[in-house]
């Protein structure tokens, strides 16, 4: 079964139907096998409803119509003017920020897609009109926000530490080394690749022209105190943070820069609500597809064929890099932990392995699999809010894909990278 | 001829209903061709998904907390009357065997709902885990604590005097550590298995409640069983239940020592009596909301629950 | 909003009646992610000045997302803006287009009515187990009672993108929208 479900999958996702279609037909295939026929086909409604319940996706709307806003009106212009006045005349200096600007937000916001809209939709066309090409920008975009889950608060991190029974202290501690070093490996990337590709760099600016640029922004920098400040400060949840920002935002284009009517506010509001949309039935149709596989006890079948008992400590962080990588291309995140950590705790502990590390590369894998083609929910979110197609979002992922996997290997061959700080904070 | 049936459960294999349901596999597998498939805390879905796939037969068997069925069967939220049950672990287990309330009255509660009540197992004492010290409810005045969505839960902490704040279980960690919320409570064993304590600084034993859980099977599956069949789940399901008792004697004592060790700053408190008495007063109107939500049923059934527990006091 | 936007291409009554739906679907949307807006900051308002917890919040904010997951997908469908990997189509010749977008379109319509077909069903399901919301108090299938018709206004821009493909010389990705990119396109 697991290999016609996969065949059926890639076969209608090649030939170009609507991205939903290949998931919904191959669970359907799973449902009618399992059940010899048609009687149990609600379920897949009750598993796709299930799909968009948790109460933590309700963060990507509200950040996606808090971003809209900002973008569509002064706001964010205000915050990169400032910070070009600051860095424009590096070269690749609008690109790091892009990178440090999704790492920021990430890490407060805890979602990867929001991530993609709150931080892509203002940067994005400034870093096109300065010179970078469509799809280097994408990719940064894509990829930089999944450090999202490496640096805390992390969901997946929480799900994996609960269900394994791992300090998320810890976990929260070892995140950081592996997210910081992506963070400057792919500024790296973006500065060779600005040299490489000769991006244009700005005048330095004067002092006057930067305090100038500050004082311009001065509102807007509200928003990093209401995220920052409003979550550390025990006031919001991320989702509540993400529905303050929007009245901030609604705020301040309405009432004090005068940029927005009622009028634009509904028809931002009327886009977010169809990202959204496009994105959640795919979350949707993911959930009911990996039911099946869950059901059927597919992962239990091919762990047991490839015999991972029999295997040693870094052969076993290899298989469950990859299949933390392969699980969540097609599913959400969150699911495919709570599905295989199960599965492979057994072995982990008869190895000896140290859960927080196992916790670790498996949360670096999950962002991995969300930003890497053919599936992934940042690709998608990418593809919804820029109006890009399929193609042109992951055509340049492929140096971020090679960064981030060498950056899993060298996890596996020098835990310190994230045991470092775990072990000078609690051994 | 060999049968796979499905299990599912709402905590991880480690926890208790998934020691329970280990022993359940191991019992049926010994004495039969039959397989058990166990399937742990979200890997088919959340409760409410796991009741209806039970209902609908695609699962043979599922573990559900009372907690969660009062949506279906309003009458099991009597397991969150405060101070109803004892905190006296062998008078917990003689009245769970026992029971009319339990093995009579719920089982017929829950064939309504097409499921056969198989057995109903205590997972372990309540305690409030707080980043203040909780001595009395005055200590409860304007600490957020976070409680299933649950309406009677929500009345008992109200009572209590706390603000109760319905949070999905996903978010307690995160909220607890930045401190939106300062207290929420669970059995002993779940606060360590589920780090809880790593992010609160007071762990305190009001003895208000006992976490109860529940396992059935789909009534058609169970009835379209053979009579040797039913028998094996049957005791399958007792012998589970014999296994659970003794695993849990002394299993809060363990946990606590491990939490002790991991956390030495961490405080733990039993009250007193004295101490106790207002959370008992409050318990009073908890049981009314109790019968003004449930009705003649669920007065019988409070009523029966009272005298099983006389029965069984010994 | 332009007329263009949400103007149907079935002739007469039908027409109306669709093009009535698609600035229904318009509204529902904003709307909906408007709500939830405010529904989360009123919890935060509640808790932190009135000391107060609305037991609702997560349960309305459950409300809206399925409403507008599932107004957004009809919606999406209107407008071609449903996420698909073009990659391999887009490289091939135009009647090869043609043809597999008739196909796609009919395809992803009849999954989508049987979706219909299989949700109400499930509606049927729980409304007859008389499960509650725990806070709101509500049946639980009257929030879900949006899916069936989702599904169903979903199926029909299919459907009816069929029929424009059969009908009209250019290849489309809705009823609204020529296929590919365009960065003109009707801002919806
Ligand atoms: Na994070
Ligand atoms: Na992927």
């Amino acid at each position: 079964m697991a290999i016609k479900i996969t065949a059926i999958m890639i076969v209608l996702l090649l030939a170009g139907l609507p991205m939903m279609i290949p998931l919904l037909l191959a669970a359907f295939y799973g449902f009618y096998e399992l059940f010899n026929g048609f009687s149990k086909m609600d379920f897949m409604v009750q598993q796709m409803l299930a799909g968009i319940r948790p109460a933590s996706l309700i963060a990507v709307p509200m950040f996606i119509l808090a971003a809209e806003i900002m973008t569509r009106g002064q706001s964010a212009n205000r915050l990169i003017d400032m910070v070009m006045k600051f860095i424009g005349h590096v070269r690749g200096g609008l690109a790091v920020s892009t990178a440090t600007a999704c790492t920021l937000f990430g890490a407060v916001s805890g979602s990867t897609q929001a991530t993609v809209v709150a931080v892509g939709s203002p940067l994005r066309p400034r870093m096109l009109k300065a010179g970078y090409k469509d799809s280097f920008v994408l990719a940064l975009i894509i990829n930089a926000s999944d450090i999202a889950f490496l640096i805390p608060p992390s969901i997946g991190m929480i799900i994996y530490g609960v269900i394994s029974s791992t300090s998320i202290s810890e976990l929260f501690i070892a995140g950081v080394g592996p997210g910081l070093l992506l963070m400057v490996l792919f500024s790296a990337y973006s500065m060779i690749y600005a040299t490489i590709k000769k991006v244009p760099t700005e005048p330095k600016a004067t002092w006057s022209e930067r305090l100038d640029a500050a004082r311009k922004a001065i509102w807007p920098l509200g928003f990093p105190v209401i995220i920052i400040g409003g979550i550390y400060g025990g006031i919001f949840s991320p989702t509540e943070a993400a529905a303050a920002c929007v009245f901030y935002a609604l705020v301040l284009e309405i009432a004090v820069f005068r940029s927005l009517k009622l009028i634009d506010i509904y028809q931002i509001a009327k886009s977010t609500g169809l990202i959204t949309a496009v994105v959640f039935i795919l979350v949707g149709a993911g959930a009911a597809f990996s039911w099946v596989i869950s059901f059927a006890q597919i992962p239990q079948e091919i762990l047991g064929a490839i015999g991972i008992t029999e295997m040693g400590p870094k052969a076993v962080l290899g298989v469950i890099s990859v299949s933390f990588f392969i699980g969540c291309m097609f599913v959400d995140p969150i699911v495919v932990i709570l599905v295989l950590v199960p599965i492979f705790a057994p072995v982990v502990d008869a190895v000896g392995l140290d859960p927080v590390l196992v916790g670790t590369i498996i949360t670096l894998q999950v962002a991995i699999g969300s930003a890497t083609p053919p599936f992934g929910c940042d690709i998608f979110t990418a593809i919804a809010v820029f109006k890009r197609p399929y193609a042109d979002v992951v055509r340049g992922i492929l140096p971020f894909t090679i960064i981030l996997a060498a950056v899993s290997v060298a996890l596996i061959f020098f835990p310190q990278i994230a045991l470092f700080a775990r072990d000078l904070a609690f051994r | 001829q060999a049968d796979s049936w499905k299990y599912a459960f709402e905590e991880s294999l480690t926890e208790v209903q998934g020691v329970y349901a280990t022993k359940f596999k191991e019992e049926i597998e010994k004495n039969s061709d039959n397989e058990i498939q166990l399937f742990p805390y979200g890997t088919l879905g959340e409760s409410a998904d796991l009741m209806e796939q039970t209902q609908a037969g695609i699962l043979q068997f599922v573990d559900q907390s009372p907690g969660f069925t009062g949506a279906l069967i309003p009458e099991a939220q009597v397991f969150f009357v405060p101070y109803l049950l004892p905190t006296d672990q062998k008078h917990l287990a003689r009245f769970f065997r026992e029971s009319k309330a339990i093995n009579n009255d719920f089982k017929d509660l829950y064939a309504e709902q097409g499921l056969e009540l198989l057995q109903m197992f205590p997972e372990g004492e309540v305690a409030m885990t707080t980043k203040e010290p909780v001595n009395s409810c005055e200590d409860l005045n304007e600490v957020k604590f976070r409680v299933m969505t649950n309406p009677l839960l929500v009345e008992a902490y109200k009572a209590f005097g706390a603000t109760p704040t319905p949070l999905p279980w996903g978010e307690v960690y995160g909220s607890l550590q930045t401190n939106i919320i300062q207290g929420q409570e669970n059995p002993t064993f779940y606060l360590y298995s589920t780090k809880l304590y790593e992010v609160t600084d007071y762990i305190t034993y009001t003895g208000h409640s006992n976490f109860t859980t529940a396992v059935m099977a789909n009534k058609e599956f169970f009835d379209g069983l053979s009579d040797a069949d039913k028998k094996i789940v049957q005791d399958a399901a007792k012998a589970a239940f014999e296994h659970i008792v003794v695993y849990q004697d002394g299993l809060a004592q363990q946990e606590l020592k491990k939490i002790k060790e991991t956390k030495p700053s961490m405080t733990v408190t039993v009250l007193s009596e004295e101490q106790r008495s207002c959370f008992k007063d409050a318990a009073g109107d908890v049981e009314a909301k109790f019968i003004e939500m449930t009705g003649d049923r669920g007065t019988a059934i409070l009523k029966q629950f009272k005298a099983d527990l006389a029965a069984t006091a010994q | 909003m332009t007329d263009k936007a949400h103007k149907s291409m079935l002739p007469g009554f039908l027409g109306q009646i669709d093009t009535l739906i698609g600035r229904a679907e318009a509204v529902i949307l904003a709307a909906g992610v408007l709500l939830m807006a405010l529904n989360t900051v009123g919890n935060v308002i509640g808790r932190f000045v009135f000391q107060y917890s609305f037991f609702f919040t997560e349960e309305v904010n459950r409300i809206l997302i399925i409403m507008i997951t599932f107004a957004g997908i009809g919606y999406a469908a209107r407008h071609g803006r449903h996420i698909r990997m073009s990659a391999i189509y887009d490289a091939l010749p135009i009647r090869t287009r043609k043809v597999m977008m008739i196909l796609i379109t009919v395809i992803t319509a009849l999954t989508m009515f049987a979706l219909c077909y299989f949700s109400i069903g499930y509606i049927l399901k729980v409304a007859a187990s008389g499960r509650v919301l725990p806070a709101l108090q509500i049946p639980v299938y009257l929030i879900f009672l949006w899916v069936p018709v989702g599904f169903a206004v979903t199926g029909i821009q299919y459907a009816l993108t069929t029929v424009k493909n059969l009908l009209e010389k250019d290849v489309y990705l809705s009823t609204h929208m020529l296929e590919g990119y365009d960065d003109n396109e009707i801002e919806v």
